[in-house]
């Protein structure tokens, strides 16, 4: 099970992340609502993995990424968009996203996806 | 004509008998003794290991067909090449996503898209898919970035054991256009038009997402006669089903005695 750092612009979601990796027994070590908040989060936490929504104000979720990846070669980051949004896939993965979740999703796949990243 | 064993449904009943499958048709032996030719099968239902095979103009005769999976393939792949329907040469990639997660190896494949009374075939070198047009649960005409090209592609969004998979299909957008046209007007149905508020559709999101009553109840903050009156909501407008009806109890003299007794020796 890991340490996860939550990062979502929306309380919703945000609440719906926390309980489905609750469910599945992770520990929800923090949660960020932008993605200059997200990387210093990292830094503080150092959690096993970080689930990041791409769409956020401020600092969006592909340059959260990038920023953390920089700082951690070896951090490990879920990616987590809007459907319509698929299309920032390559640009995630070409930064370093270990995987990518699709909104709106379903409890058993996100924990399954969470699993695999964790065990890679 | 090769034949092998098969069992088929015949008054009711499933019976063992032997089928043969040619180049242009097939054969159900006694008690059936039919022969289809493929050109007049106007539907392919699958169901587990067996199949439903509807030919005629009027769909007058139906075979039911139970076999092993390398039977039904070989027969799957003749039906959906000649029978009667909407066919088209296309790429498609099925599943692409799986209950929101993005399957990161999957692949496009090279093959054809038959269009059928009840649902849509995708067939490939190695793969049958069959989205049955009752799960489809959204189309959209979009784009996919695809060899570093912007490419239209149809987005078909269908539930296949209780999970949303999302699929795709690549072909010319002629071709794109009519299949797209085809998806919307034979999904028409389950199109939502309602005005749905946002507190329903926050409900509707957490149980898409797979949580139950006590969570959405703690999530939302609501009671659980308010998320009774959502739920009823979502019935009426049929864009839910009970699962299953929770009960609510409290204890009898009798089960208070019991907890009261059980107090003074404990419960083993």
């Amino acid at each position: 099970m890991g340490r996860i750092l939550i990062v979502d612009d929306t309380m919703f979601m945000r609440t719906l992340l926390k309980n489905i990796l609750f469910s599945g027994g992770h520990d929800i070590v923090g949660e960020a609502a932008d993605g200059a908040e997200a990387v210093a989060r990292y830094q503080e936490l150092k959690p096993d993995l970080v689930t990041m929504d791409v769409v956020m104000p401020k600092v969006n979720g592909i340059e959260a990424l990038k920023a953390i990846k920089a700082a951690d070669p070896s951090a490990k980051v879920i990616m987590c968009t809007a459907v319509g949004q698929e299309q920032m896939v390559k640009l995630a993965v070409k930064s370093g996203a270990r995987g990518y979740i699709v909104k709106p999703f379903q409890a058993p796949k996100v924990l399954e996806e969470v699993k695999n990243v964790l065990s890679a | 004509m090769k034949s092998v064993p098969v069992k088929v449904e015949h008054e009711g009943r499933w019976v063992a008998t032997t089928m043969g499958i040619g180049e242009d048709r097939f054969r159900i032996d006694a008690p059936l003794n039919r022969e289809i030719p493929y050109k007049s099968v106007v539907d392919l239902e699958e169901k587990k290991n067996q199949i439903v095979v509807t030919a005629g103009a009027n769909g007058e005769t139906v075979c039911r067909i139970a076999s092993v999976e390398k039977v039904l393939t070989v027969l799957k792949k003749f039906i959906i090449t000649q029978a009667s329907a909407y066919r088209l040469n296309a790429f498609f990639m099925s599943p692409a996503i799986r209950g929101g997660v993005l399957i990161q190896d999957a692949k496009w494949e090279k093959g054809a898209i038959a269009v059928m009374k009840t649902g849509i075939w995708f067939v490939s070198q190695e793969n049958q898919v069959c989205i049955p047009l009752e799960d489809v649960a959204g189309i959209e005409l979009t784009s996919r970035e695809i060899q570093e090209k912007d490419l239209n592609v149809v987005k078909i969004d269908h539930l296949t054991e209780n999970e949303v998979v999302t699929s795709f299909v690549l072909c010319p957008m002629t071709t794109l256009q009519v299949l797209y046209n085809f998806l919307k007007e034979a999904t028409h149905d389950s199109e939502v038009h309602e005005e749905i508020d946002p507190l329903t559709g926050q409900v509707a999101m957490l149980v898409y997402s797979g949580m139950d009553s006590s969570a959405i109840e703690n999530m939302l903050k609501l009671s659980h006669k308010d998320l009774d009156a959502i739920y009823e909501r979502l019935l009426e407008m049929g864009l839910a089903e009970v699962l299953y009806v929770r009960k609510e109890v409290q204890l009898t003299a009798k089960g208070v005695r019991y907890i009261s007794d059980s107090v003074k020796s404990p419960i083993a």
